[in-house]
C-alpha cells in the first residue's frame, strides 16, 4: 500500500550516496548477466542430457572387442559369439552393430532422392547390423516392416543394400508429406536403396551433423564382424550386471585370442557420454549461486552501513510520523530501486555476454522468458537480504533524535 | 492539551536504575506556551520525550489532546505523533541528504497527503519563517539560524497543535536565538500550544509559565514552589537493581 510512497525522497537521496549505490548497482547488474546466461546454459544442457535416443536403454548391455590383426574368419567367429550370448540366462537378444546412440564412433552418409547426386543435400547416420536391430534396440516401427533374411548382406559384399528402414526425422526431411516407404535413397551412387520402414526415433550417435540434422539417420542390412562393431545384449534389467559379469568367460570360450575393450551397461553409457554437460552444468550452478551469495552479503554489507550511517536519520523520521512498517518500506525500496536499475542493466549485459558466446560458441540466442526469471530471482534476493537490515533500522529508538547531539 | 498524573519514566540498564522522572504530574493547556528548566540531568528532556510520545512512560497517566496514550500501539502514537505534534530539536535535525522542499515534506508524506496539498502546505511554511526562496537548498549551505526555521517550518507545515521544542536556541547566538523565539511567539500567538525546554533564563523569562524540573519533579513557578520531594542537591539518583 504505502510501498514507493518514498521513492521521490529515496532516489533524491541516493543521488547523494552515488559511489556506493553505483557499485551495488554494477553488481546486481553483472550478477543478473552472468545469472540469466548461466541458468540459460544449464537448461541447455540439461535439454541435452534429456535427450532421447529412442532405444529402450535399461535393457541395454554394450560389449565391445578390440581385433588383433586381420579379420579372417571374423563373421563366423561374430555368428558363435552372438549365439554364445544368446544362450546366457536372461539375455533376450543380440546384435553386433557399427554403432551407438551416445557412444564413441559415429558413421555418416551424404544421402539424396535422385542418384548419382554430387550434392547430398542431406547427411545421416547409417547404423549397420545384419541382426534384428529393431527389435534389440527397442525401436519404435512405425510403418512399415522389419529386414528379412535374404535381404542381409555382408559389410565385405561390395553390393549396395537394396533396402533400409529410416527414423522419422529422416523420413521427413527427404520426403516432406509423403509416404516414404517404397521411395528411393541414393548413397552418392545411381543404386536406390527401399524404404521398407520407418522408426519413430533412432538418434544419432553424436552431434556429428548439427542442428538440422538431429534424429536423421538409416538403419541399412549389412552384416557387421567384430572388430569395427560392438554387441549390444537386450537383457532383463534387473539381471544387468550379472549378465555383464559372465561376458568375459563366454567370448573367451570361443577365442582366446581377442582382448575385451569395453563393457558397459547403456546407461553408464549415456551418463558418461554426457559427463561433460554434467560437470558443465554443476560448474554454472555452483558459480551462480556464489555470485548470487556475494551479492547478497554486498547488499546485507551496504544496507547495514547505510542503517548505521543514519541511525539519527530514522530517529527523526520516527520523530516525525514514520511507523516502523514506513523505516522497513524505505530501505526494501530503495533496494527494490536499487536492484530495479542493476536489473535493466543486466539484462543489455545479458544479452550482450550472450551475443558474445553466440559468437564465440555453439550457443543459440537467449530466450526472452528467462529474462523475467532472472529479474525475480534478483528482486527476491534483495528483499531477502535487505530485510534484516531493515529490521534492525525500525527498531532504533525515536529517541535517538532528541538523545544525541 | 497535555495532561500528566504520577508519571515516572524508569531508565533501566543492566547495572543501575536511573529514575528519570518521578510521579510528575503537569498540565499545559490550550494556547499556553511554556518553558521548562532545570538542572542538567534533572528530565526535562526525559519529559519532551515523553510528552512527544518518543519514549513511553513507565507508570502513570499521558492524556493528549484527550487521547489516554499509554495503551496506543506503534501505529496509533506514530499517528497522532505526526498529526498531532511538531518537534524542534537542539541540533535542528535536518536529514543531510535532503534539500529544504524534500524535508518539509518529511512528515507530510508519513501523512498521507495528496501531492498538491503537500507542495501548497511547504511552500507556505517555509514562506512563514522567512526560506521561501531556499526551498531547493541543502541544510549543509545554510546558516544555523536558517536551519532552525528551516526545522521549525518542518514542524509546523502538518499544523501541529502542540509544539514541542528541546532547547531549540542552544546552538545559536543570541541574535538568532531572538529570531527562533519570535517565530515561536508568533505561531503561539495563532493558537499552537508551544512547550519549550531551554536553560537561557532571558528565554524562560518571555514565556507565559515556567515550569521547573529538578530530579524528575515538576514545580510550576507561577504557582509557587513544591520542591517538597525533591532530595536537595541529587540531579538524578542511581540505585543498583540487585
Ligand atoms: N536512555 C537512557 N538510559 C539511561 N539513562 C538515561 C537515558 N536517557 C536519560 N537518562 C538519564 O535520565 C536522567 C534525565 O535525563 P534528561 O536527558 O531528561 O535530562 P535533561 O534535564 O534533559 O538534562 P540536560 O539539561 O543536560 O539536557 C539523566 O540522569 C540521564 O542520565
Ligand atoms: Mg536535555
Amino acid at each position: 500500500m504505502r510501498f514507493l510512497v518514498d521513492t521521490g525522497p529515496i532516489l533524491f537521496s541516493l543521488r547523494r550516496h552515488r559511489t556506493a549505490a553505483t557499485l551495488i548497482v554494477l553488481q546486481i547488474a553483472l550478477t543478473c548477466a552472468i545469472v540469466c546466461n548461466a541458468i540459460f546454459l544449464i537448461r541447455e544442457r540439461l535439454v541435452r542430457m534429456d535427450r532421447p535416443s529412442g532405444l529402450v536403454e535399461d535393457e541395454l548391455l554394450r560389449v565391445r572387442l578390440a581385433g588383433i590383426g586381420t579379420t579372417e574368419g571374423a563373421q563366423a567367429l561374430t555368428k558363435r559369439d552372438l549365439d554364445a550370448l544368446a544362450a546366457i540366462p536372461g539375455v533376450k537378444s543380440v546384435v553386433s552393430v557399427n554403432m551407438v546412440p551416445f557412444g564413441t564412433s559415429s558413421w555418416n552418409s551424404g544421402v539424396s532422392t535422385i542418384p548419382d547426386d554430387p550434392k547430398s543435400p542431406m547427411n545421416v547416420a547409417t547404423y549397420l547390423s545384419g541382426q534384428d536391430l529393431v527389435g534389440t534396440f527397442g525401436l519404435n516401427l512405425i510403418a512399415g516392416r522389419n529386414f528379412q533374411p535374404e535381404e542381409i548382406l555382408s559389410f565385405e559384399d561390395t553390393a549396395e543394400p537394396a533396402v533400409a528402414i529410416v527414423s522419422k526425422a529422416t523420413a521427413e526431411r527427404l520426403f516432406p508429406n509423403q509416404d516414404p516407404l517404397g521411395k528411393a535413397l541414393y548413397f552418392g551412387s545411381k543404386h536406390p536403396t527401399r524404404i521398407i520402414g520407418v522408426v519413430e526415433l533412432l538418434a544419432r550417435p553424436n552431434d556429428w551433423g548439427g542442428r538440422d540434422a538431429v534424429g536423421c539417420s538409416v538403419i541399412l542390412p549389412v552384416r557387421m564382424a567384430f572388430g569395427p562393431a560392438s554387441y549390444i545384449l537386450r537383457v532383463d534389467t534387473d539381471r544387468r550386471e550379472e549378465i555383464l559379469a559372465q561376458v568375459d568367460a563366454v567370448l573367451e570360450q570361443n577365442s582366446a585370442s581377442r582382448i575385451l575393450d569395453s563393457k558397459f551397461t547403456y546407461t553408464a553409457l549415456r551418463r558418461d557420454y554426457f559427463q561433460q554437460d554434467r560437470s558443465m552444468a554443476w560448474l554454472m550452478f555452483v558459480v551462480s549461486a556464489a555470485l548470487l551469495v556475494i551479492t547478497a552479503l554486498g547488499v546485507v554489507g551496504l544496507a547495514s552501513f547505510w542503517v548505521q550511517q543514519r541511525r539519527r536519520q530514522i530517529g527523526i523520521r520516527r520523530a516525525l510520523g514514520a511507523t516502523r512498517g514506513d523505516i522497513v518500506r524505505y530501505f526494501q525500496t530503495e533496494n527494490f530501486i536499487l536492484a530495479t536499475i542493476g536489473i535493466v542493466l543486466g539484462m543489455a549485459l545479458a544479452y550482450g555476454l550472450n551475443l558474445v558466446l553466440m559468437d564465440k560458441y555453439e550457443v543459440e540466442r537467449l530466450p526472452a522468458q528467462l529474462l523475467p526469471i532472472g529479474a525475480l530471482l534478483l528482486w527476491s534476493l534483495g528483499q531477502v537480504a535487505v530485510l534484516g537490515p531493515a529490521l534492525r533500522a525500525a527498531a532504533i529508538p525515536p529517541a535517538i533524535a532528541t538523545r544525541t547531539v | 492539551m497535555l495532561r500528566m498524573k504520577d508519571v515516572s519514566k524508569v531508565y533501566r540498564t543492566e547495572v543501575i536504575e536511573t529514575h528519570a522522572l518521578r510521579e510528575l504530574s503537569l498540565e499545559v493547556r490550550e494556547g499556553e506556551f511554556v518553558a521548562v528548566t532545570g538542572p542538567s540531568g534533572s528530565g526535562k528532556t526525559t519529559f519532551l520525550n515523553i510528552a512527544g510520545l518518543l519514549e513511553e512512560l513507565t507508570s502513570g497517566t499521558y492524556t493528549l489532546d484527550g487521547v489516554d496514550v499509554s495503551s496506543l500501539d506503534d501505529r496509533a502514537r506514530s499517528r497522532l505523533r505526526n498529526e498531532k505534534i511538531g518537534f524542534v530539536f537542539q541540533s535542528f535535525n535536518l536529514i543531510p541528504d535532503l534539500d529544504l522542499f524534500a524535508n518539509v515534506d518529511v512528515p507530510l508524506r508519513y501523512r498521507g497527503l495528496s501531492r498538491t496539498d503537500r507542495h501548497r502546505r511547504i511552500a507556505s511554511a517555509l514562506e512563514r519563517v522567512g526560506l521561501g526562496s531556499r526551498m531547493k537548498h541543502f541544510p549543509a549551505e545554510l546558516s544555523g539560524g536558517q536551519q532552525q526555521r528551516a526545522a521549525i517550518a518542518r514542524a509546523i507545515a502538518g499544523g501541529p497543535k502542540l509544539l514541542l521544542a528541546d532547547e531549540p536556541t542552544g546552538n545559536l547566538d543570541s541574535a538568532m536565538a531572538r529570531e527562533v523565539m519570535q517565530l515561536l511567539e508568533e505561531l503561539n500567538a495563532q493558537g499552537t500550544v508551544v512547550v519549550i525546554v531551554t536553560h537561557d533564563p532571558e528565554i524562560a523569562a518571555r514565556a507565559q509559565r515556567n515550569i521547573h524540573v529538578v530530579a524528575g519533579i515538576a514545580a510550576d513557578l507561577e504557582r509557587g514552589p513544591a520542591l517538597v520531594r525533591a532530595p536537595a542537591g541529587a540531579a538524578d539518583h542511581h540505585q543498583p537493581t540487585a
